[in-house]
């Protein structure tokens, strides 16, 4: 008896053990057996963009009506906000070769990354097919950022640029007509204001802008460097980084904050895009750079400079121009993509007048097209638009190499320790061409 | 010793080859495509070309590969000592019989419960400049020397002493669990046993509990310390790399250059790190000399 209830709940262990392995078992196959079925293709076409969620949302009833107009399904494929991540997801389905997605949403530097891997499916003959006229886009976008290799391979939904925002009141009440063109005005004025305002607030400096050792410290170099006649240039195969435009603009970069003192020391610490637009908005700064998102929010209730803001384009040296550099985002179809015309079809709904005219109206973005900035409904909404095009006129591109994010990676940190006063302008500059050069060989075809 | 016949063997390996394929295709297969991969100039926009160990020169040659280095190493010999130290008071505490021993390890777990991802974004908030609990507490109990609140993420020290911190409050309970689970394993009577002779308590953890979870101390650190060394998500979530490539650990940077279509060169930082990690490991079992038997 006991022998047998011993042999019972024996074989009853035995059994427990049995189903718990297959469910075990069961555990680590069901996974398998789904990705097996998720590689199903999908009716249609699909399309990816990323962006917060109230853009998701906002792309996601564009999509919508797309469909309802024209009865092509399209199956849209929601980002993450992070760029990187939209980056990578990109990458990942485009090396495999995979034809979804077929249409996607692109930062403007990594068109030549995309372009040059022959992802990208070239868009002249769709355009001159579909008879979309060209002319409405800011045309040094188009040919600066969208072509690769006298090839038509993108189109821009949504544009930026770097702005002067100025402080209107204190100007005023200052004496001045309006906001500095080169950039001696600009130090001169903000030394008479910020010594006056400092009695008041001692936190006050004359201009904020972008100098933390990331992607926006580039993008505030080349502008400096640009509006020199400077940047980054190519003898042949040989970059070029320490020439004298170069040496002058950041020589006037660190002058700024160590000889005027009238950007504050946090410039190379901290400073990005929001510590920026804060410290103007805050009322500590008489001149802001920053991009055109932050004209909505200093208007906002609740900011102390609502309605005492004006935007200019960016100062110059005296022998160069006022340049602003590029960012936005641009749409591609992708070469795998096994409905081109389909997905032409939705490019060219996104980049008609009337869907730019309803992002600018929904999102606040700035289109790509010019004809939008001159519509009365959108002006009455964002009267600060009119100023927008004589900026994006003269925007430029970072420089278009597959390979830009390792050079940027390099320029960012020479430039930022030549901020701090590790190193010179002179420097600074020669390691990171020396560094860029290895770079640029090293990608070199 | 037994001798097995030919159709034991036979039946043995059959038994095995499920885990062998799986072992194979999952583990084997993605590790030997990485390192021939690494010999590659396999980058998206060029043509693919055998270039042998042009990719590792490189890598030597790159103050980025350098200083991520030095941060991986920094973080590892950091953060697996507080992690530890801090695992075994928690598992000393824990192992004290009271009423709500069983409530008390399982909320010691919830950390480790939680996704890292996670976690790193209730860090995130914790560390926010504006509205962050880290300067409420700064300053608010005049803890910061000048009043002012601190940009916790924004400096590469920060930024260093916060990840270690989110790691040390995430996978302690890790190390807390390994060490109880090991520490319940020792009989009670050595214990007493130790108590009639007149060992104080402390001489009772050096003498008794420390020897005897030894091997259970060795494997929390081994598992510690590899995954420390291929930290990626809370860096990832946390700070990104930065400031300025500060906290770039090395799975952050070789997947960096994944990002950018370098797939050769991300593949030799990946080998690299795998080679370091099984490096520690082989130390760690041979100075934990497993198999010897505690006596």
């Amino acid at each position: 008896m006991i022998m047998g209830a011993e042999c019972d709940t024996l074989r009853r262990g035995e059994s427990m053990i049995t189903r718990k392995l297959i469910l075990a078992t069961l555990c680590i196959l069901l996974p398998f057996v789904f990705m097996g079925c998720s590689g199903t293709e999908e009716a249609g076409i699909t399309f990816s963009a990323g962006g917060a969620p109230s853009e998701l949302d906002f792309w996601e009833a564009l999509v919508r009506n797309f469909e309802n107009e024209t009865g092509i399904p399209v199956n849209f494929l929601r980002q993450p906000t992070d760029t990187d991540q939209r980056r990578q997801g990109l990458v990942i389905s485009l090396e495999a070769g995979k034809s979804d997605p077929d249409v996607f949403l692109m930062d403007v530097v990594w068109i030549p990354q995309l372009a040059a891997s022959g992802w990208l499916e070239p868009l002249d003959g769709y355009a001159a097919k579909s008879r979309v006229d060209l002319a409405v886009f800011f045309p040094n976008i188009l040919r600066l950022a969208d072509t690769y290799r006298d090839t038509l391979v993108a189109l821009p939904v949504y544009v930026d640029g770097g702005l002067l925002y100025y402080r209107k009141d204190l100007l005023d009440r200052f004496g001045f007509s309006g906001p500095p063109e080169t950039w001696d005005q600009l130090v001169e004025v903000s030394l008479e204001v910020q010594t006056a305002m400092r009695k008041i607030n001692p936190n006050f400096y004359g201009f904020v802008w972008q100098g933390a050792q990331y992607e926006g410290l580039i993008c505030n170099f080349l502008e400096f460097a640009g509006s020199n006649g400077g940047g980054v240039s190519f003898e042949g195969t040989d970059i070029l980084l320490n020439t004298p435009e170069n040496r002058i603009a950041s020589e006037f970069m660190v002058d700024l904050i160590h000889r005027y003192h009238v950007s504050p020391p946090s410039t190379f610490t901290e400073m990005k895009e929001e510590e920026v637009r804060l410290a103007f908005q805050h009322g500590n700064a008489l001149f802001e750079r920053n991009w055109p998102y932050a004209w909505p929010l200093h208007q906002s209730p609740g900011s102390a400079v609502r309605g005492k803001t004006g935007i200019a384009p960016l100062p110059h040296f005296p022998k160069g121009q006022s340049i602003s550099i590029l960012g936005g985002w641009h749409l591609g179809i992708s070469k795998h993509s096994d409905r081109k015309a389909e997905s032409w079809k939705l490019v060219e709904f996104l980049i008609s007048r009337r869907v730019q005219k309803e992002m600018a109206l929904g999102l606040g973005w700035s289109p790509a097209r010019r004809d939008v900035y001159s519509d009365p409904t959108v002006l009455e909404k964002m009267p600060h638009f009119a100023q927008l095009p004589a900026v994006f006129e003269n925007t430029r591109p970072r420089p278009t190499l597959p390979y830009y994010s390792q050079l940027s990676e390099v320029l960012q940190r020479h430039i930022n320790s030549m901020l701090a006063g590790r190193s010179t302008p002179e420097t600074a500059l020669s390691s990171a061409q020396r560094e860029a050069q290895m770079i640029v060989d090293r990608y070199r075809e | 010793m037994k001798v097995y016949t030919f159709k034991e063997l036979k039946e043995s390996y059959f038994f095995l080859l499920p885990l062998l394929i799986f072992v194979g295709a999952f583990i084997l297969v993605p590790v030997l495509g990485t390192m021939v991969d690494s010999t590659f100039r396999d980058v998206s926009f060029l043509k693919n070309r055998f270039i042998g160990l042009d990719n590792y020169l490189w890598l030597i040659q790159s103050p980025g590969f350098r200083q991520s280095l030095q941060f991986t190493f920094l973080f590892v010999f950091v953060s697996v000592p507080v992690e530890t130290a801090l695992g075994l008071l928690f598992a000393v505490l824990l192992n004290e019989p009271g009423r709500f021993r069983g409530l008390l390890r399982a909320c010691v777990l919830i950390p480790w419960a939680i996704p890292a991802a996670i976690s790193a974004r209730t860090w995130e908030l914790i560390y926010n400049y504006n509205y962050g609990l880290a300067n409420f507490l700064w300053t608010g109990f005049g803890l910061s020397p000048s009043g002012a609140p601190v940009n916790w993420l924004g400096t590469p020290a920060g930024a260093f002493i916060s990840l270690v911190v989110s790691d040390a409050w995430k996978t302690t309970p890790f190390v807390a669990i390994i060490l109880l689970a090991g520490m319940s394993a020792i009989p009670d009577d050595l214990y007493r046993q130790a108590q009639v002779d007149g060992a104080g308590p402390f001489k009772r953890f050096t003498k008794i509990t420390l020897p005897l979870i030894k091997p259970a101390l060795v494997v929390a650190l081994i598992f510690r310390t590899i995954d420390a060394l291929r930290i990626f998500d809370m860096i990832y979530v946390l700070t990104g790399g930065g400031p300025g490539g500060a906290t770039t650990s090395l799975s952050l940077y070789g997947y960096k250059y994944f990002l950018i279509g370098d797939f050769g060169f991300g593949s030799a930082v990946s080998v690299v790190l795998f080679l370091i990690a099984l490096a520690l490991s082989v130390a760690y079992v041979r100075l934990g000399r497993f198999g010897e038997e505690i006596k």
